[in-house]
């Protein structure tokens, strides 16, 4: 009987495996049905809210688009263009964005760094540190650029009055507002600002290089440089590529930090192509401008990102093969 | 059968209904106006200006206010793209600077034949009219007019040993080395930044005897510097008396960054000595009552010709469903009850003046008043602020700032389509 059962249970079995398996083909069929419904609303959110509005760009930088004028329409063929090429503001606002793209990020990955090697050791407090340290990224940007404006103020700011105070200044200096420390000080407060994501990125990464290899090292008497430099660094490279290009996009593209503090100002000092293109659609309403030149940055910006990430990784990876071919 | 009757009592009783509220009177439907405006409700315009429109409502049942208040920093943006964005307010408070633009996009009716059948129009001095009207049509209703005169600190002169204020520009550079040595304190006062920078540009152009654009024959406007030597001589001068401001300590070293909010404060709390400014600086003396003590209020310095800043500013209506109850809002508020509660000191009304210095002191300056031209000034006001700071903060030659502002209000002309030919 016994067996019996045992032979109807293992009938049952091949049976529903059978029919499994003739069901197969068909759930295989269905599935790019399924991905579809999963995928389409999301791919018309996508065409909605950045294909369309980049696209939109693209066709206003080829047309007249005046907020003030509604009789300048149609094509415009370059006209955006040289309305922007023509503009005494544009290369400065460049070389303004590059330097306060660059010294930022570089500031911050210093800074960042530095901060985060301080606090992965053992020291008494270190979770309060760690907690204090974060509290300027917490900080929404309009506060902390009006909080940056008022202890810079000339005439009531704590920092004139501290630095005047102990003799480092004589008088009182207008930080925002002269040509040649505007843009310099605006980067400043925005390393303030940012440098602890950095800090607590380089940390996670930090607690995570296992600590056998700084042992190990120790014990055949390297130093402490030495093993930041040959085993801290390269286990932080993963983290320092995806900071720094995610930094270098968001900070060349900011906005919000300048306007509150300078407005771009004085005289332009500090206004970067961001600035400069709200401008264009926002002070003068020539749309089609604005759209000209933040189509300009925008491919700027892709092209560069394009050559890092097939040009510059592709010879990375290549040498990587190499190497290891090599070892092998 | 039964399905039949039924469908037909339902239509029956639909009809009713709609013909009974087609019955009911259009005006019955309250309007609620949406009302932006800048004023700051803490401050005495505010408050006597929101009791005005609650006794508004109270005489037109039929008629909501719903009042916005919107700093005049941000009230430009919001009013351009409302307009674009077909949401405009039904009636808001604006700078005459944009008048150009507005009635350019076309968000502005023709008000001029309410206003000729108004009382309140014959009450209205002319030039504020003149200053918001486009080619014959008026295109905005004056709000409050603020002239500009020169506010003095008496106690600082006294104490330099100057015996009146200045009269022309070369009286004020000779008078603040005195006022500088014997009080510490800058003479003057000047916005190097923000929407009051190119208005007292205007105002020394003006006092030297040039004008930022000129109507052409074509019915379009046109900055003539270049093609008229004696012009750019006259408003090279005029960034000649900025940098001068400046090598002779006239003015404070921080003023090419000041707004006017720091202008206005400086001088309240007694910081420097003149000011040419307005006389909404009287909620200043409430708040510096000592530092404001010693005020005194004369025609501002010129050059060759007298001339100050004549801020006429509007109440812009917009074009769209309730044109008609914002136009009897607007009337109201030109009216002689609402100006003496609310502006009795800067009254685009002739009946309407008030007592002492904050009152007469600037109307009596109206007949010299000078305003921009009306074309879409955005670019124009930037170019005039960046003249200012390119002498001031890169110390460039007058003669080179005026040929560049000339090129730029040129250029700013061209881009709107309001260049005139030579």
């Amino acid at each position: 009987m016994g067996a019996v059962q045992s032979i109807a249970r293992g009938q049952g079995i091949a049976q529903r495996a059978k029919t499994a398996l003739a069901k197969t083909p068909r759930r295989r069929r269905r599935l790019p049905l399924i991905a579809w419904v999963f995928l389409v609303p999301v791919a018309l959110l996508l065409l909605a809210l950045v294909a369309y509005p980049l696209l939109n760009v693209v066709w206003e930088s080829v047309h007249y688009v005046n907020l003030t004028n509604p009789t300048a329409t149609g094509f415009s063929g370059f006209d955006n263009f040289e309305t922007v090429f023509e503009d005494d503001n544009l290369l400065p606002a460049l070389w303004n964005t590059v330097l306060w793209t660059v010294f930022s990020v570089g500031g911050e990955y210093v800074l960042g760094l530095a901060s985060a090697l301080a606090l992965v050791g053992p020291i008494r407090g270190g979770a309060i540190f760690r907690a204090c340290i974060i509290i300027p990224w917490l900080i929404p940007i309009v506060v902390a650029g009006l909080d940056w404006s008022w202890i810079l103020a000339p005439d009531y700011g704590v920092l004139n009055l501290w630095l005047v105070h102990i003799g480092l200044l004589a008088h009182p200096v207008d930080w925002l507002g002269q040509l040649n420390t505007a843009l310099p000080t605006v980067t400043l407060a925005n390393v303030w600002r940012t440098f602890p994501f950095y800090t607590i990125s380089f940390l996670a990464a930090l607690q995570a290089v296992p600590p056998e290899l700084h042992e190990a090292a120790a014990l055949d008497g390297a130093p402490a440089w030495k093993r930041f430099w040959h085993i801290s660094l390269p286990h932080l490279r993963p983290v320092t590529l995806t900071l720094v290009t995610l930094h270098v996009i968001w900070t060349a593209v900011n906005f919000d930090f300048i306007w509150v503090m300078t407005e771009g100002g004085p005289l332009n000092a500090s206004t970067t192509l961001p600035i400069l293109i709200y401008r264009y659609a926002l002070q003068n309403f020539d749309v089609g401008a604005a759209c000209a030149l933040a189509g300009m940055m925008m491919s700027a910006m892709a092209t560069m990102f394009f050559l890092y990430r097939y040009g510059f990784m592709g010879l990375v990876r290549a040498r990587v093969r190499r190497l290891n071919a090599g070892d092998a | 059968m039964k399905a039949r009757r039924y469908r037909c009592h339902l239509a029956a009783a639909f009809l009713f209904i709609a013909g009974g509220f087609a019955s009911v009177p259009a005006h019955a439907a309250p309007v609620t106006l949406n009302f932006w405006a800048a004023w700051d409700p803490t401050k005495s315009d505010g408050i006597d200006g929101m009791k005005q429109i609650a006794l508004f409502e109270q005489s037109h049942p039929d008629i909501k206010v719903n009042v916005q208040v919107i700093a005049f920093d941000a009230l430009h943006d919001k009013l351009i793209t409302s307009v674009v964005g077909g949401d405009a307010p039904d009636i808001s408070w604006g700078l005459v600077e944009w008048l150009g633009e507005l009635n350019r996009m076309g968000a502005l009716p023709d008000l001029s034949a309410q206003m000729s059948a108004a009382p309140e129009g014959k009450a209205l001095y002319p030039n504020a009219l003149a200053a918001l009207t486009i080619d014959g049509k008026l295109r905005a209703v004056p709000n409050y007019i603020g002239l500009r005169a020169l506010l003095v600190h008496t106690d600082m002169l006294k104490k330099a040993g100057i015996a009146a204020p200045p009269k022309t520009w070369a009286e004020l550079l000779a008078d603040a080395p005195k006022i500088k040595a014997a009080t510490g304190k800058p003479a003057f006062g000047i916005a190097g930044t923000g929407v009051r920078t190119p208005q007292e540009l205007v105002m020394f152009l003006a006092q030297n005897g040039v004008k930022i654009a000129v109507p052409t024959k074509d019915g379009k406007f046109r900055n003539d510097w270049a093609d008229n030597p004696a012009e750019i001589k006259r408003a090279a001068e005029v960034f000649a008396f900025y940098q001068s401001l400046a090598t002779t300590g006239a003015i404070d070293p921080a003023a090419a960054g000041w707004g006017y909010d720091e202008e206005d404060s400086e001088f309240a709390q007694g910081r420097y000595a003149m000011v040419v400014d307005g006389s909404w600086m009287s909620e200043r003396v409430a708040q510096n009552p000592k530092e404001m003590a010693d005020l005194d209020i004369v025609p501002p310095p010129y050059n060759t010709t007298p001339a100050t800043f004549f801020e006429v500013n509007p109440f812009y209506i917009f074009k769209g469903p309730h044109e008609a109850a914002a136009w009897q809002l607007a009337q109201f508020m030109i009216g002689r009850e609402y100006q003496g509660a609310v502006d009795r000191d800067r009254s685009p009304r002739m009946d309407v003046t008030g007592d002492g210095i904050w009152g007469k002191s600037f109307t009596v300056l109206t007949p010299i008043g000078v305003v921009f031209p009306p074309v879409p000034l955005g670019s124009i006001t930037q170019s005039m602020e960046d003249s200012v700071g390119r002498v001031l903060l890169k110390h460039q030659k007058p003669d080179v700032v005026a040929a560049w502002l000339g090129h730029a209000v040129n250029k700013a002309l061209r881009q709107s389509g309001q260049l005139g030919s030579p």
